[in-house]
């Protein structure tokens, strides 16, 4: 008989939102990634990326776009665009300890509910950081 | 010879098929192994490498961590305070790693001689470290205490329910900030730096500190990635190839870890770690032109 210590709310609501977000973003980020490493519809020619992806991400930018990225406009600004719709992917999956965070406050206890509390405002400073700061 | 670009992905492909499928047997992670070795040897800028490698561990660690909790061998109790302070610094690391290759015109090689030198510290803690099954813990701290460090887990090999208690949290967290400050700063996951934490200061068993390490480097990784993002320093012409090239590795090194014999493949991974840190070094220094 398969046996299995029961495991706390806060640990089955963490586990089950992490995992529906993480396949959510990896099939975006797989499905769309492959259409643009296939030349449909690129934001960013792949030619134009070999041709610089040598230099550091700035002078990557200006070289390519005429321009300095600081931002997640140069993604957001073009979903229409295959690697962009590939990026919404890395997006979600790097909003995915965030959102599983904020899912389990509920089910924490008090000590815990601030700690996370304190967690989840330190992930969200670290998302909103480059469009405020 | 000139490699075109879709060589070029190809070779990336395999490159990271073969670190998937040694990295688990060796038991690093994929992280450790890609980003000194694409640094050493790919075209690409160490800024690129980086964050490819952040999204190659969060993906990785996003995969597993679901399943270990349902397990009860990653501990969400242990986690949270371990990852509101590393959190901190793995933002503070990342924006650092990045100013320094922006500011400085020899930016990049003072990042890629320090990923050598981390490189060498991780061989020096592989080579040196041991790892306890169940460590004896003879007192429990104040803060422990009151967080309620504590944990069980059915264990199918010996059929039996195992309870334990963790202590020292205040000297782990000091010690769970420069391993947060390290991933962001490299673009690396540092289990190899978070185990031995929980492990050996902490004294969580051993397959409590490796699961509860994956749940700590999804929060890591996480807040880490979008300083990388926002500099525009994730491509991804250069990580869907890696993550899909370690992706499939993995499991091919999952199922090939029970036939192989993991003692040489661990030495193998360590002589290419070391192998990569000299490059990286090498490389480094001629890129300051003092050679």
């Amino acid at each position: 008989m398969k046996h299995e210590e029961p495991v706390d709310s806060m640990g089955v609501t963490f586990s089950k939102v992490t995992r529906i977000c993480t396949l959510v973003g990896l099939l975006i980020m797989i499905l769309f990634g492959l259409l643009y490493l296939f030349g449909l519809n690129p934001y960013m020619d792949i030619n134009s990326v070999a041709k610089h992806w040598g230099k550091p991400a700035y002078k990557f930018w200006y070289d390519i776009k005429g321009n300095d990225v600081n931002n997640y406009s140069w993604f957001l600004s073009h979903l229409s665009k295959m690697d962009s719709l590939s990026m919404i992917g890395i997006f979600f999956l790097s909003l995915t300890p965030l959102v599983s965070v904020l899912f389990i406050i509920p089910h924490a206890k008090k000590i815990y509910k601030i700690l996370l509390l304190i967690l989840a405002f330190e992930l969200i400073f670290s998302i909103i950081k480059p469009i405020i700061l | 010879m000139e490699l075109s670009v879709v060589q070029w992905v190809v070779v990336l492909f395999v490159f990271t098929f073969v670190i998937g499928i040694l990295a688990p047997i060796g038991g690093v992670g994929g992280g450790v192994l890609f980003v000194p070795l694409a640094a050493a040897f790919f075209p690409f800028s160490i800024d690129f490498v980086r964050g490819a490698g952040l999204i190659m561990a969060l993906t990785s660690s996003l995969s597993s961590t679901p399943y270990l909790i349902r397990k009860g061998l990653s501990n969400l109790k242990i986690m949270i305070p371990a990852v509101v302070v590393s959190n901190i610094t793995a933002i503070i690391g990342s924006i650092a790693g990045l100013w320094v290759t922006n500011t400085f015109p020899t930016g990049e090689s003072y990042i890629i001689i320090a990923l050598g030198g981390i490189l060498l510290v991780i061989f020096v803690f592989m080579l040196a470290s041991r790892q306890i099954e169940f460590p004896q813990i003879k007192k429990i701290d104040t803060l422990s205490q009151r967080l309620k460090l504590d944990g069980r887990w059915y264990e199918p090999s010996s059929k039996e329910i195992y309870e334990y208690a963790t202590t020292n949290l205040p000297l782990g967290l000091l010690m769970f900030s420069l391993v947060g400050f390290v991933a962001g700063m490299f673009g690396l996951g540092a289990g190899w730096a978070s185990v031995p934490v929980l492990n050996l200061v902490m004294g969580a068993p051993i397959k409590v500190a490796v699961a509860t390490s994956m749940a700590i480097i999804t929060v890591n990784t996480s807040s880490a990635s979008w300083v990388y993002l926002a500099k525009g320093a994730i491509l991804p012409l250069i990580c869907i190839p890696s993550i899909m090239g370690m992706s499939i590795g993995a499991r091919v090194g999952a199922k090939l870890a029970a036939a192989a014999k993991p003692l040489i493949i661990k030495y193998l991974v360590m002589f290419i770690m070391l192998l990569a840190a000299v490059l990286d070094i090498v490389k480094g220094i001629h890129g300051l032109h003092v050679l």
